[in-house]
């Protein structure tokens, strides 16, 4: 069993005022994904070593400039989990070989878009948790190859227009349930978060410091122009996402899987669907009552069949 | 050689306003080339598209440098070095900017002797934001004389099939009022000279001693240096708080601030206009509805007044 510990994120305004991660990216305004990383990145700190596999991230630091205090690595698309294991491993050698001290250490974080996670990187993080990497995994998870113009991935909604499913029905697939895949790894912990929750996330990442072994974490990150609405609705539609049910918050640890913020009374996934672009189809020119019914249905399903 | 370089910002609808150009060039039976130059920026930030058309064979490739046409659909990237607007611009270069301001105005502020046209700029709302490349295509066509108002109008239900009627014709309704406002001005771009590999100079290197990283890149030991980019130039909205109404939540804006551009000292928020990329969620989501979006170019406005007044 986990030590039981007592969140210092009680409310809201325990959260950091100032924060670490420098300003000046390149990501784009309103991006979800840096809104959950600023977040992160105020309590996980400046000891830590970020390994990025291609995606939009990867633009954080670019020559010459960097918005981290530590260190960054940039690896290949599928394998920036196996970057990981190189970096844990130096930082062991140095500790064992006394050339560092032990309160220098590190912590190894990997930091991936969802093409990543959930498709080509799979496999190496599969290996990782087998191996029981002692590292961090933040997903950004903007439902697609974002980077490149938003193009189908494995994280894909149901329904939803990429620039590779364009046409009435949208994407034919059904999103991966990562979350039960790296769970069944049995790993040390495993959550979901969103930036517009901001406690719900302060208290996970939180919590996966104090832990050893692999942690990882989703964040749902709405995307402007992948999803298709004005920047200053990231905040709403994350919000939304959380109140319909589409965006369940929950956390796997000690073989257990916990939902964290449960709306009682969820909202009709509509709510959510309209404020985005991706979805236009679904209620322009005619509503496409059919689809619509299915994505609720499928909500629904997932909500009846846990126990809470 | 006709070489028609774009200027905007990332969500105007530029890139899809070169590929329409170019189409419209194609229909008329022109050779073409047309691309979008692909950076690492974003929304907001600058980005650059580039259309030739001959009516023979094209050989040159990459970007243009030295342009016959130049539009810009968003006036405040001329100040922006990064978006290199008037880069290669000469007397025989047409300059088309999307602006508030008289043509004598820019001519006077850019020390320039070109032909310059202006659109008015008619986006209040962000959402109309991405017809402005449409306008400045439908203006553009017709100062290059070589385009007819239904290869325009082909080339625009052509290129935005995918989107839908509704786009479409919106879209046709503001590319032909700028093509029918420029009709005086029919045909006043002139090709520019030909270029052959014997002209090229190599560009002025300057040689530094080989040195070990840590002496010749000190920067990349620096931490957070990315402050250093003024991500605020991608700004088109600015968010102003009203401190009277601010109820010192201290940590609303600040917290959900995906830039991070918002700090709070003592109980007190503060926006860092430097690095503010103008998303506007402080203003939706502030609970006293104490911040407000005003358009960035009145707000630069104001400040060189309150300037010129103290």
């Amino acid at each position: 069993m986990a030590e039981q510990t007592v969140s210092i994120y009680r409310s809201m305004k325990d959260l950091p005022s100032t924060h670490l991660l420098g300003t000046g990216t390149p990501m784009c305004s309103g991006c979800g994904g840096l809104e959950a990383l600023n977040q992160l990145y105020d309590i996980i700190g400046n000891k830590s070593v970020f390994v990025n596999a291609a995606g939009c991230m990867t633009l954080l630091s670019v020559y010459p400039f960097t918005p981290f205090r530590g260190s960054w690595l940039y690896t290949a698309m599928a394998s920036a989990p196996a970057g990981a294991q190189g970096v844990r491993d130096a930082l062991d050698i140095l500790i064992q070989k006394q050339r560092m001290s032990a309160d220098e250490d590190m912590q190894v974080v990997v930091l991936t878009g969802d093409g990543a996670a959930y498709g080509m990187g799979l496999s190496a993080t599969s290996g990782a948790m087998e191996r029981n990497l002692d590292f961090l995994y933040i997903c950004y998870d903007n439902e697609g190859y974002g980077n490149t113009g938003q193009q189908f991935s494995a994280a894909t909604p149901h329904g939803a227009k990429t620039a590779t499913s364009k046409g009435p029905r949208g994407y034919p697939g059904f999103k991966k349930d990562l979350f039960a895949i790296w769970a069944a790894h049995n790993p040390a912990y495993v959550a979901t978060v969103e930036g517009a929750e901001p406690v719900d996330l302060a208290r996970k990442i939180e919590k996966a410091m104090t832990m050893k072994g692999p942690r990882l974490l989703i964040a749902l990150s709405p995307c402007p122009p992948g999803w298709d609405y004005d920047p200053k609705e990231t905040v709403n539609v994350g919000k939304l996402a959380v109140k319909t049910g589409v965006w369940p918050l929950k956390e796997y640890i000690d073989g257990r899987v916990v939902h964290t913020k449960i709306p009682r009374e969820r909202k009709p996934v509509e709510e959510y669907l309209k404020l985005q672009g991706r979805y236009k189809h679904l209620f322009e020119p005619q509503r496409n009552e059919k689809l619509i019914n299915e994505i609720q249905d499928k909500v629904d399903r997932y909500w009846d069949s846990i126990d809470l | 050689m006709y070489r028609i370089r774009f200027h905007g910002r990332g969500g105007q609808g530029m890139k899809t306003a070169s590929r329409i150009l170019g189409t419209a060039f194609f229909l008329e039976g022109y050779e073409i080339q047309d691309a979008p130059r692909y950076g690492a920026e974003r929304r907001g930030a600058p980005i650059f598209a580039y259309v030739r058309a001959d009516d023979q064979p094209i050989n040159e490739r990459g970007i243009i440098t030295n342009p016959d046409l130049v539009i810009v659909a968003d006036d405040s990237l001329v100040p922006v070095p990064a978006a290199g607007v008037l880069t290669g611009v000469d007397e025989h270069t047409v300059l088309l900017i999307n602006s508030d301001e008289s043509v004598d105005t820019w001519k006077h502020r850019l020390n320039i002797s070109c032909k310059v046209f202006t659109l008015p700029a008619e986006a209040e709302e962000r959402a109309e934001l991405r017809f402005i490349g449409a306008t400045c295509t439908g203006a553009a066509a017709r100062l290059l004389g070589k385009i007819s108002r239904e290869a325009l109008q082909q080339a625009i239900k052509q290129e935005l099939a995918d989107l839908g009627e509704a786009v479409i014709d919106k879209t046709l309704a503001k590319a032909l009022a700028a093509y029918d406002h420029m009709k005086n001005h029919e045909g006043c771009i002139q090709t520019g000279s030909e270029t052959d590999a014997s002209d090229y100079t190599k560009p002025a290197w300057i040689n530094l001693p080989f040195d070990d990283a840590r002496v010749s890149a000190p920067d990349i030991h620096a931490s957070a240096n990315s402050v250093e980019v003024r991500t605020g130039l991608w700004r088109t909205l600015r968010p102003v708080i009203d401190y009277e109404r601010c109820n010192k939540c201290w940590w609303v804006c600040s917290t959900f601030c995906p830039d991070g551009a918002i700090k709070v000292s003592g109980q007190t928020p503060e926006i860092d206009y430097n690095h503010c990329k103008g998303c506007m969620i402080c203003v939706a989501q502030c609970p006293p509805h104490a911040i407000e979006a005003v358009s960035e170019q009145l707000a630069q406005q104001q400040e060189a007044e309150q300037e010129t007044s103290s």
